[in-house]
């Protein structure tokens, strides 16, 4: 719970985070030291030559890297650009939740054959004691100095010991205002609406904790709850009140439900719920981030055990932290990528939609972060009662 | 694929008068006669016997902690009570509700076209058309899935199409629906369900209708008395192939299905997926075996019963003709 608060308070409050990571910044200044000794001409934007050096001071780069993450999380011409550059060609693969990438981990023991995967700060802890990933070696990854320093070391994973930052969000909604005509602002709204007008045209993440979340959320309470009689009340809601009312568990709704008007009503991740407004032939999609909770996640680029091409992987790391790839994955998949000054840079580039990709002070004060912990399988049986539920 | 009749009723000898070592005498072969079988057995105990071997094993055992799968140094039958659990219910109907529903359409639409490819084409046709039917074959399943996806999208080209020729007032509202999982099915399926008629009709020896035309039988009865019972096994197996991959179909479920769709083999790989949970899904996977075991004994029961009810009857008919 505390850790929890931390998360806020080092996103909130811009004086607190200094504070708070001032052990991070002296850190992260030594890599950045000893990364530029090595490197002796550091690490300069796009300078090719440069950062392919720098990439892999301790061998030869593979010619491929495989990647577990989330959907639709990497511009596929940054991936090209990659490619053309250094020499590894990038396979993709993606999953839906955090348990989902997990699962497939422990079941191959360290031969998944993954190079990169992209969990949520919040899984690392128990993702480290049981062995998934590999220590990182922040020396090999010269451009981690660009990472804002209130996104460093954060309470899942001090001293960035076995994650880099690739990207933070939160969670909301959009809704078609051909249909929903009532004002909307609030989680209460979405389960009004979800209940009535958009009854059978609502789609919500298909993940656990996010159905979970709307509970919690919209009644300003702690949804990291490990209180039975509460899990017990949220599952009687959403089995009984809202999973009759749900159209389908999608977690990119953005990717094809929102520009294909699949739905009126979706719970979105606000880069995925951009994508799909943006590729929407009309102009009929509302977002909004709700009151009065709502979730702060961060994922991280991670190394998993037995990755069978560890030099491209640092390299592939490195490249996303670069300045300028850094701003091109944010034009396309619109989420904040952690990197210092991204913000001024959006603006000054013209990227659209940048409401749906910063967050102001005061809507990040609203957000926490969520936690793993023993209620984690009670919260996945009830997501499975409502999902029976919702069958109807 | 194509075997013509003549072709069929100049093998069917053949591997009855086979046995050449026994009228050889003793030109017998060192190496046993099951050797023949090996690759296809051992395939099947690696690759069949093992993990399903495996699955039932894990079954019974539980899930310790988070971060671990399964466990089995306590094995009981409680993840059974935990799959029974009346929740799951309207899942189990679901499933068999669209598997049987969709079986059946395979079997109206298929039918019909598999007696007209094998009898009414002309045969030289014949291969082209059923190369056509294979042709989805050729594109991943997954893809023709998604396909679907965009043609039944609501401002996709069908409701387009439907609400240009004023048939619909209102976007298409079936995506996403326990319809779009029927309709994919139905697509997905049919194709299994036409060959097995397919080579059932093809067997048929023509002279049989033209006897049965001669005896002054209309064609209804034809088809009714001789050719459909004559190709009944290919029916039975038809039914079979179409019945048991669909109800443990994920793909079709879960792209196209939203909440309403959902299938057993989408609840089965949640368990193992995001609920990490082996044990259950095992026990979730053992159920739906049993459940497809059940449901084909069941209607293989019923299948025998109208049989003989049928026979009976008829011989009540022929004895009365005599």
């Amino acid at each position: 719970m505390t850790d929890r608060n931390d998360v806020v308070n080092v996103l909130a409050h811009p004086a607190a985070a200094r504070r708070i990571s001032r052990r991070a910044f002296l850190a992260g200044a030594t890599v950045t030291a000893a990364g530029s000794s090595i490197l002796i001409s550091g690490c300069g934007g796009d300078d090719e030559p440069s950062s392919g050096a720098s990439a892999a001071p301790s061998g030869e780069l593979e010619d491929q890297i495989n990647m577990y993450t989330w959907g639709e999380y990497d511009w596929p011409k940054v991936m090209k650009d990659f490619t053309k550059e250094f020499g590894p060609d990038i396979e993709v693969s993606s999953y839906n939740s955090n348990e989902e990438m997990i699962s497939k981990l422990v079941a191959t023991e360290g031969t998944s054959g993954y190079d990169i995967v992209v969990p949520t700060g919040v899984f690392i802890p128990q993702m480290v004691e049981n062995d998934l990933l590999q220590p990182l070696d922040l020396e090999r990854i010269p451009n981690f100095e660009n990472i804002g320093e209130e996104y460093r070391d954060q309470p899942w994973d001090p001293g960035n010991g076995h994650s880099v930052p690739k990207a933070w969000g939160t969670t909301g909604y959009v809704y078609d205002k051909n249909h929903v005509t009532r004002p909307m602002a609030t989680w209460q709204d979405f389960i009004d609406a979800a209940q009535n007008e958009a009854s059978g045209q609502t789609s919500i993440l298909d993940d656990p904790n996010e159905s979970i979340g709307i509970y919690f959320w919209s009644r300003d309470e702690d949804w990291n709850t490990e209180d039975p009689a509460a899990l017990d009340q949220c599952e009687d809601f959403l089995v009984n009140e809202l999973a009759p009312h749900i159209k389908a568990f999608e977690s990119y709704p953005g990717s094809s439900g929102i520009p294909q008007g699949s739905y009126w009503l979706c719970q979105a991740w606000n880069g995925d719920a951009r994508q799909g407004i943006i590729t929407s032939k009309e102009n009929n999609w509302e977002w909004v981030f709700p009151a009065p909770r709502s979730e702060l996640w961060m994922d991280n680029w991670c190394i998993p055990t037995g990755a069978p091409n560890p030099n491209a992987a640092y390299a592939w790391i490195n490249y996303n932290l670069d300045k300028d790839v850094s701003l091109q994955t944010l034009s396309w998949v619109g989420y904040h990528t952690a990197v210092a000054g991204i913000e001024p840079a959006a603006e000054e580039a013209g990227i659209e939609r940048l409401d749906m990709v910063f967050f102001t002070p005061d809507q990040v004060a609203t957000m926490d972060a969520g936690e793993v912990n023993n209620s984690q399988q009670r919260r996945v049986e009830i997501a499975n009662n409502m999902k029976a539920a919702a069958v109807g | 694929m194509s075997v013509t009749t003549e072709k069929a009723t100049a093998e069917t000898p053949g591997p009855a008068t086979a046995p050449p070592t026994r009228a050889g005498g003793k030109r017998r072969s060192w190496v046993p006669k099951w050797a023949l079988a090996t690759p296809a057995w051992l395939w099947f105990l690696i690759f069949f016997v093992a993990p399903v071997g495996l699955v039932f094993y894990y079954s019974f055992g539980y899930k310790p902690g988070i971060f671990d799968t399964v466990a089995t140094d306590k094995l009981s039958f409680d993840r059974y009570v935990e799959a029974f659990e009346p929740n799951y219910i309207p899942i189990f109907k679901n499933t068999l509700q669209i598997s049987i529903i969709g079986t059946f359409l395979c079997l109206l639409v298929g039918l019909p076209f598999a007696y007209w490819l094998a009898v009414k084409v002309d045969p030289k046709w014949r291969g082209l058309l059923l190369g056509l039917v294979l042709v989805p074959f050729w594109t991943n399943f997954l893809v023709r899935t998604i396909g679907w996806q965009i043609i039944l999208a609501p401002d996709g080209f069908l409701s387009g199409l439907l609400q240009d020729i004023k048939v619909l007032s209102s976007p298409l509202g079936i995506d996403k629906t326990r319809t779009a999982v029927q309709i994919g099915v139905v697509y997905n399926y049919l194709p299994l369900m036409i060959l097995p008629l397919f080579v059932a009709f093809d067997r048929l020896d023509p002279t049989l209708r033209e006897a049965s035309k001669d005896l002054y039988a209309s064609r209804w009865a034809t088809f009714r008395q001789v050719s459909l019972p004559l190709a009944m096994p290919g029916v039975v197996a038809g039914l079979l192939l179409v019945f048991i991959p669909l109800m443990g179909d994920y793909i079709t479920a879960s792209l196209l299905g939203g909440a309403q769709g959902t299938m057993i083999g989408v609840l089965v790989a949640n368990m193992f997926q995001s609920a990490q949970n082996w044990a259950l899904g095992s026990a979730t996977a053992v159920l739906l075996i049993g459940f497809i075991l059940g449901t084909a004994a069941l209607f293989g029961a019923i299948g025998m019963i109208i049989r003989s009810i049928v026979r009976r009857h008829r011989r009540i008919d022929l004895g009365a003709v005599a």
